[in-house]
C-alpha cells in the first residue's frame, strides 16, 4: 500500500506549507516530528543522506525541501 | 494584451504591502513571486513589529495572506521574472512562464543568504550546513553548534539554539558583534555560548557530514569539532535581473530615492532589494507603501501628458 510520510519541525515554515499543500488535495500522510522523536531524525537523515527539512517520503522516495513540481510528480505516479 | 498599472514582483513584506495598497486603489495588476512570504518564512519570533509584540514570521504572512485577499488583491502567480524590457513608455516583464506588459513595475524582490563561499560549504549542505536556524536548526538537537556571523540574524539564531544545542560557538569575522544590546546580553549570559571574534572560517570540514570547521585566527590557523554549522553572515539582495537596467550599489541593491522611484521613471523598488538602509519588516512595508503610491501619482501625470 502505498504511504507518505512527512517529517518536519514545528518552527519550519515550509514544513507547515508542504503539509497544508497535501491537505488542500486531501492527500492522508503520517506526520513526523523530528524535533521531538531523534530516532525518526536519524532514520531520515540515514535514508536521505540530508540534514534538512522537511523532507517527504512518496512511496519509497524521498524528497527534501517544499519542492512542488517534484511532490505533484510523485502523488500523480501513486494515482496512476 | 493587456496592460496592467503596475506588475509587483516579490511577494515578502515590501511587495504585499505594496499589493495591499494597489488592491485598495483597485488598480490592474499581479504580483509575481516564487512563493507568498519573502523572509516571513524564515523568521522566527518578530518582536519589533510595531503592534506586535510578539509575533511569528509564519502568523505575520498569514495575518497578510488574509488581509490581501480582503482586499480584492490576486494571488501571487508563482512565476520567476527573467527581465524587464522597456516597450516605448510602458514596460514588458519577462517570466519563466508569461510575458506581462504594463505601465508601472514595482521591484520588491528582497534578500537570499550569503554563502561563506568556502571550500566543504556546497559540499556539506544539508549536512550539517544550514542557513535557516528555524527550520534545520532542530537536527542539531544534542549537539555542538558553530553559527557564523556577528549581527543580529547571528544573534536571532543563537538565541533560537540555545535550548537546542548542547554548546554554541558564535564565530564572528570583526571584533565585535553588531547587533541588538538585547541580545547580545543574553548570549553573554548564557554558560553554553562561547564567542569567538576575529575568526575568518576558511573551510567546512567533515566526512558523510559536517565534523567541524576550519577558521583563522591572529595569523593562525585553528579547528573547531562541530556537527552543525549555521551561516548567518548577512544577505544579498535578489536583483540580478534588473542590475543592466537599474542604477545599483556595489552589493547589487537598487537605488531609489526617498520615494522608491529608481533610475528608471516608472520603475520602482522596495525592501531589503533597495540600497541604503537597515534590513526591518516596518522600513520594508513603508517602502512598499510609498513606493505604490509614488507609482500612483506617476501614473495620473502620465495620463495627463
Amino acid at each position: 500500500m502505498s504511504k507518505i510520510i512527512v517529517y518536519s519541525t514545528p518552527t519550519c515554515p515550509y514544513c507547515h506549507m508542504l503539509k497544508d499543500f497535501l491537505k488542500e488535495r486531501k492527500v492522508k500522510f503520517e506526520d513526523v516530528n523530528v524535533a521531538e522523536d531523534h530516532e525518526a531524525a536519524q532514520r531520515m537523515i540515514e535514508k536521505s543522506g540530508e540534514m534538512g527539512v522537511p523532507q517527504i517520503e512518496i512511496n519509497g522516495k524521498i524528497i527534501v525541501g517544499f519542492d512542488k513540481a517534484a511532490i505533484e510528480a510523485e502523488l500523480k505516479k501513486m494515482k496512476a | 494584451m493587456k496592460l496592467y498599472d503596475t506588475m509587483i514582483i516579490g511577494a515578502g513584506i515590501a511587495g504585499i504591502t505594496a499589493a495591499l495598497f494597489a488592491a485598495r486603489k483597485r488598480m490592474g495588476f499581479e504580483i509575481v513571486a516564487s512563493e507568498f512570504g519573502g523572509q516571513m518564512l524564515i523568521s522566527g519570533g518578530v518582536h519589533n513589529y510595531p503592534g506586535l509584540p510578539d509575533i511569528s514570521g509564519l502568523e505575520l504572512r498569514s495575518i497578510l495572506e488574509k488581509q490581501l485577499a480582503l482586499a480584492g488583491g490576486p494571488k501571487v502567480r508563482e512565476e520567476t521574472v527573467t527581465e524587464i524590457k522597456k516597450s516605448g513608455l510602458n514596460f514588458s516583464v519577462m517570466t519563466d512562464k508569461n510575458r506581462y506588459e504594463t505601465q508601472t513595475v514595482i521591484i520588491a524582490t528582497g534578500s537570499k543568504p550569503k554563502k561563506l563561499d568556502v571550500p566543504g560549504e556546497e559540499k556539506f549542505a544539508r549536512k550539517g550546513v544550514a542557513y535557516c536556524s528555524i527550520c534545520d536548526g532542530p537536527l542539531f538537537s544534542g549537539m555542538e553548534v558553530a553559527i557564523i556571523g556577528g549581527g543580529n540574524s547571528a544573534l536571532h539564531a543563537l538565541d533560537f539554539m540555545k535550548d537546542i544545542a548542547s554548546k554554541i560557538y558564535l564565530v564572528a569575522r570583526s571584533d565585535r558583534t553588531r547587533g541588538f544590546e538585547s541580545l547580545l546580553e543574553k548570549a553573554r549570559r548564557n554558560p553554553k555560548v562561547k564567542i569567538i571574534f576575529s575568526a575568518d572560517v576558511k573551510e567546512i570540514l567533515g566526512g558523510k557530514f559536517v565534523s567541524g570547521i576550519r577558521y583563522e585566527q591572529g595569523g593562525k590557523q585553528k579547528e573547531l569539532n562541530v556537527g552543525g554549522v549555521i551561516v548567518e553572515i548577512g544577505r544579498i539582495p535578489g536583483t540580478e535581473p534588473f542590475r543592466g537596467l537599474l542604477d545599483c550599489d556595489e552589493a547589487g541593491h537598487i537605488k531609489t530615492d526617498c520615494q522608491g522611484q529608481t533610475s528608471v521613471p516608472g520603475i520602482f523598488a522596495a525592501g531589503d532589494c533597495t540600497a541604503g538602509h537597515d534590513y526591518q519588516y516596518i522600513i520594508s512595508a513603508g517602502q512598499g507603501c510609498m513606493a505604490l503610491l509614488r507609482a500612483a501619482r506617476y501614473l495620473a501625470t502620465k495620463k495627463e501628458v
